[in-house]
């Protein structure tokens, strides 16, 4: 099976501080691929590589076959197709649950606003956020922002989602719902990519674990692998950090 | 106006205090000239009824005065603080607030509509300062008139093509180029911000009465190159129409900079957002980041249109018939300089001030905070 995304020698740096020092990375469609790793490992900026919200200095990323660095290649067909979660929501403040949902479909598809409208509905029922379709953006909970933020990506009908810490900015108690779309998607055979601290989310959902550290892949492997028989002495060190804390 | 009325119904604190400040106040009117329409006049019945009142109201005040120095730290305990006293004491205050407020109505208010009449009618220019302000009001009143709605058109106007002008010089400065664009793109995305730069520093770094004059004679010297005579020309370029370029050029830069406040105080995740949903980034900006930053703009577009109110007046070297243009026109024709100027302040602080709420009106609607006036540029 073809790769839908296939990164090679990947490395960005931030003036002089290099953060991606060489990332291979393959993900075949309908894959969960979860990036674990401490803070300022790269994560975010190998996320933010993918879809050229930051621009690599070097290295290739192809995306259903396509070059994203070739110059030629029109990036926001490509960033169509690529959703994108973000930590903070990032949801547009002028608008409500519903126009955040059309916006994107109705300017870049061209679709009638009637079909934007019942395709958003559908996909904020998907995320459980039926009654909030005319919400303030401003005005709802971060669980339920970021649930429309997954709403508003799945109503471009992405082939692949890019989630960035989409549950750290959240009150513990509300991680749940945010989680449960996301295992929802998976279960629909979404192809993910997932940047994320909760170890049992990567531990139940994903399919491949990926440990970042200063910038490079130390390791991968099932869940159960990377979790069960972690091989690097940095990979057992983190994950122990983190069962203790729990 | 809510707070003054509690203030005489409710605090008490003060009330020989207030009571005696105002038989004070009340007698220095009385003995002031009864005006033509006064009904107290200097003797009538109902004069002494309320000099009576303060008189009585007053010998209570210095009792009171008295007991208190004399029993500084046992004043409660006093006769002064009975009941009955008191209850004596407040219907006495009440009495001369409504003599203050008759003696007010006589001597200011119809003493100043009398005024208004005799001056108004008068033959020559009044001795009195204020006489003298009502006359010359009158007489000029259709240059002020003109002045004031030529101000208010310039103001209006101006702000509004501005902030179009703006909208697009914005959009010059913080065009940046990107790896896909081409050479020429690239190159003209340069020349644009650049251009922008030095228009925003140039209109910011001289005075607006120069901007005017510069625009005035070389908008001239333009048309007189052409086949067009002086007369066709001042039919085409007035100092009106030069005088609304000069605001409008200049607010522009003013107002690009406001809108560029605006634009980089949203939260760089909405541009970043948008464009990861495959928008371009001239529907992002054009979609979510502009709207978002023009409202909240909108105070400080306010201001700008508050603070064109005011600096319009410099147009009147162009001869451009604004509020400070007619004023100085009214000064020609009587030679009475601080009479008319006080005239030209009080207009132009009516004219701001109902701006000002106005504006926070607006900007209460749109659910943005208004700040105050801030000074002039």
């Amino acid at each position: 099976m073809e790769p839908i995304l296939k990164i090679e020698k990947l490395e960005k740096s931030f003036g002089s501080l290099k953060v991606l020092k060489g990332i291979d990375l393959e993900v075949y469609p309908g894959e969960v691929v979860c990036i674990i790793g401490a803070s300022g490992s790269g994560k975010s900026t190998l996320l933010r590589c993918i879809n050229l919200l930051e621009e690599a200095d070097s290295g290739n990323v192809w995306f259903e076959g396509k070059d994203l660095m070739d110059l030629s290649t029109n990036l926001n067909k490509l960033r169509e197709r690529i959703g994108m979660v973000f930590q903070s929501f990032n949801l547009f403040a002028n608008k409500n649950a519903l126009d955040n949902c059309t916006m994107a479909p109705m300017s870049v598809k061209h679709l009638s606003r009637q079909k934007a409208e019942e395709l958003a509905v559908k996909h904020l029922t998907t995320v459980g956020l039926q009654d909030f379709i005319h919400a303030d953006s401003r005005r709802l909970s971060g669980g339920q922002k970021q649930r429309v933020a997954i709403a508003r990506a799945l109503c471009m009908e992405p082939d692949m989602m890019l989630f960035d810490e989409p549950t750290s900015a959240l009150d513990p108690e509300i991680v749940g719902e945010v989680l449960d779309v996301m295992k929802g998607l998976a279960g629909e055979g979404m192809t993910m990519v997932v940047v994320t601290h909760e170890m049992a989310f990567a531990k139940e959902v994903s399919d491949r674990v990926v440990f970042m550290d200063g910038g490079v892949i130390l390791e991968q492997g099932s869940p159960a692998e990377v979790f069960g028989h972690p091989q690097e002495a940095r990979t057992k060190e983190f994950l122990s950090r983190y069962l203790e804390e729990k | 106006m809510r707070k003054l009325v509690d203030f005489f119904r409710k605090d008490r604190r003060y009330g020989y205090l207030t009571g005696a400040v105002m038989t004070a106040l009340n007698v220095w009117m009385w003995r002031s000239e009864p005006s033509r329409l006064s009904f107290l006049g200097s003797d009538s019945v109902l004069l002494y009824l309320l000099a009576a009142v303060c008189g009585v109201f007053a010998v209570m005040a210095l009792i009171a005065g008295a007991v208190k120095l004399t029993h500084w730290r046992n004043y409660g305990e006093t006769a002064m603080k009975k009941p009955a006293m008191l209850k004596v004491a407040r219907y006495l205050y009440f009495l001369v607030l409504a003599a203050f407020l008759v003696t007010v109505t006589d001597r200011i208010l119809l003493g100043f509509i009398s005024l208004t009449e005799e001056s108004v009618a008068s033959e020559s220019n009044p001795q009195g300062f204020l006489a003298s302000m009502i006359y010359m009001f009158w007489k000029g009143r259709s240059m002020f008139a003109l002045g004031v709605w030529t101000t208010v058109r310039i103001a209006l106007l101006g702000t509004a093509i501005a902030f179009v002008l703006a909208l697009l010089m914005v959009t010059l400065r913080i065009l940046k180029p990107v790896r896909q664009d081409n050479d020429l793109v690239r190159f003209f995305k340069k020349v644009g911000g650049i251009f922008s730069r030095i228009y925003i520093t140039v209109i910011r770094g001289t005075p607006m009465m120069v901007q005017a004059l510069i625009i005035y004679y070389a908008g001239f010297g333009l048309l007189k190159n052409s086949s067009m005579t002086i007369t066709e020309i001042n039919y085409v370029w007035s100092a009106f129409m030069a005088g609304l370029i000069t605001v409008s050029l200049n607010s522009t830069a003013y107002l690009a900079e406001v809108l560029r406040g605006g634009i980089e105080s949203i939260d760089s995740g909405q541009m970043e957002a948008a464009r990861s949903l495959g928008m371009t980034s001239w529907q992002a900006m054009r979609k979510v980041v502009f709207p978002q930053a023009v409202k909240n703009s909108i105070p400080a577009i306010g201001n700008e249109f508050i603070i064109n109110i005011k600096d319009s007046s410099v147009l009147s070297v162009i001869a451009c018939f604004d509020l400070m243009f007619g004023t100085t026109s009214v000064v020609g024709i009587y030679y009475r300089q601080l009479e008319v100027y006080c005239i030209a302040a009080i207009t132009y602080l009516i004219l701001t001030c109902f701006s000002s709420l106005l504006m926070k009106a607006i900007a209460k609607r749109m659910d943005t905070p208004a700040k105050d006036i801030p000074s002039s540029n």
